[in-house]
């Protein structure tokens, strides 16, 4: 039997970055496995973590993505065999450089997660999720989105004359 | 209190530059110089290529030479001619772009004939091109530079640069500002910033490191960076930027100085490179790297992140 589940106030969108070949099975598993993890996060699968571009994370950001994750095998079992490394310094110079804009960290969650542990991964994302939860929605890059409609002032003296004439 | 730079040395070094110039054209070591000729407004300086010994008498070294030249020497650019070893000017930071050239394989030192300059300082803008350089008007790059004497070229004027007063770490001080900021600060700073850029792409344009005869931001399938002017378009651009030159930029400044709407692009390069210096000990220099910090890795790099 399914527990009951809590109903919150706000229910964050997750958008996980995995690799196909471990933290994807390590989803899979757990899903297999009957484990219980939250749906709010979204599963988006690359070949491997070297093909996850950084700017796919801003267009995450973009489309209303509360929290990013980006998983894939632990160093040393990289399917291409180095894709990992590589991925783990240009994420380590990307966290600095979204830090220094104004973004907050705690949004982002990079993790090692393999075939075999889809327990980690049922831990790795609920932590992600209630963390996120808790910060509340992220409004930054939405707010960007709304601005990119309708950057004028909409109270301003042109405006108001044009509804009063009309 | 503002003080005056000493650049007497730079009528010196032009001499040199046009002797050497003379030189290497009518022995056909090199088939054509780059370099910077005087400009029409009094003080002013422009890019040019010569070809022939005639000409050497046009180039000049001044503290309004502010350009840097390896620009020319990409495959985006089409103003140089093809074939034959090419001269050219450099400054220690427009080296390092070149050297950072060299490692990216897109140029070979032996089609190259390296005029160096023993550099005293360049103006920070070419608003006045005739200002007198002192410790206001000089470039905020120079205000950093520890590389006044380049190395390795095939020529440096035997000239010794004016060694630069103590001057105020414009970059760094404003990186440390901004560190010290909290996050919601500095995304309203950044917001305020990147608002401003009107996507004429003069930073793309001038960077020696943005050779790609596709840029991402240009692709529309997928559209990974909104091509409007918008306040979301903008920020991605600016990030992608930052992310792509991120561990290859050379810290040369041009592309701040050609931004028309003053947008502080090098603070977002500078605190790349610092990022870059602490994490894996990769900074720009003299020397050719094999492969960038962000084209190579070490198996026990930092993962203290991860998870
Ligand atoms: S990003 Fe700017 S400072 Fe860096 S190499 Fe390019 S033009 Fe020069
Ligand atoms: S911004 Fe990136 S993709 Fe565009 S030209 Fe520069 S390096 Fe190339
Ligand atoms: S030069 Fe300035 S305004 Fe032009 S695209 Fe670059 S940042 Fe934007
Ligand atoms: S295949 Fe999983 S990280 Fe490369």
């Amino acid at each position: 039997m399914h527990s009951e589940k809590p109903k919150h106030d706000f229910e964050p969108k997750i958008i996980a970055f995995v690799c196909t070949w471990c933290t994807y099975a390590g989803a899979d598993l757990a899903g297999t496995s009957r484990m219980q993890y939250p749906s709010n996060v979204r599963v988006l699968k690359f070949p491997c973590t070297g093909r996850i571009d950084p700017v796919f994370i801003l267009k995450a950001f973009q489309q209303g993505a509360d929290g990013i994750l980006v998983s894939g095998c632990h160093p040393g079992d990289c399917h291409y065999i180095a894709g990992n490394y590589h991925a783990r310094r240009r994420f380590a110079v990307f966290r600095k450089l979204l830090e220094f804009i104004g973004v907050d960290l705690n949004r982002i969650q990079f993790s090692w997660v393999s075939a075999a542990e889809g327990g980690k991964w049922v831990e790795v994302v609920t932590d992600l999720t209630e963390r996120v939860r808790a910060m509340g929605p992220m409004v930054e890059f939405k707010d960007l989105v709304l601005e990119e409609q309708w950057s004028g002032n909409l109270n301003n003296p042109e405006l108001q004359a044009v509804y009063e004439a009309m | 209190m503002t003080q005056t730079i000493d650049i007497s040395s730079y009528s010196a070094i032009t001499d040199a530059i046009r002797n050497e110039a003379r030189r290497i054209l009518s022995d056909s070591t090199v088939s054509a110089v780059i370099g910077y000729t005087a400009g029409r407004r009094k003080g002013s300086t422009q890019p040019i290529v010569i070809t022939t010994a005639d000409d050497a008498d046009q180039l000049i070294f001044s503290a309004a030479c502010l350009n840097d030249l390896v620009v020319y020497l990409t495959k985006a650019k089409k103003d140089v001619p093809k074939g034959g070893r090419i001269g050219i000017v450099v400054k220690g930071c427009d080296l390092k772009a070149l050297v950072g050239l060299l490692g990216e394989s897109q140029l070979k030192r032996e089609n190259l004939y390296l005029i160096g300059i023993p550099c005293s300082g360049v103006l920070g803008s070419l608003l006045k091109p005739a200002a007198e350089l002192t410790t206001e008007t000089i470039a905020s790059k120079c205000c950093e530079c520890t590389d006044q004497l380049p190395v390795g070229c095939d020529f440096v004027p035997t000239v010794t640069p004016t060694p630069l007063p103590d001057l105020e770490k414009r970059y760094a001080n404003e990186i440390a500002r901004l560190e010290a900021m909290n996050p919601s600060e500095r995304w309203e700073f950044w917001k305020e910033q990147f608002s401003k850029c009107i996507k004429c792409y003069a930073c793309r344009q001038v960077c020696p490191f943005c050779f790609c005869e596709q840029c991402l931001c240009d692709r529309n399938r997928p559209q990974m960076v909104e091509q409007t002017p918008r306040p979301l378009g903008n920020t991605a651009w600016h990030l992608m930027r930052a992310m792509h030159l991120a561990g290859r930029c050379a810290g040369c400044g041009e592309c701040e100085r050609v931004c028309p709407m003053d947008i502080p692009l090098n603070l977002l390069n500078r605190k790349m490179a610092k990022e870059l210096k602490e994490l894996f000990n990769s900074e720009a220099g003299f020397e050719v790297r094999e492969a960038g910090p962000l084209t190579s890795y070490r198996e026990d790099d930092d993962q203290s992140f991860i998870r």
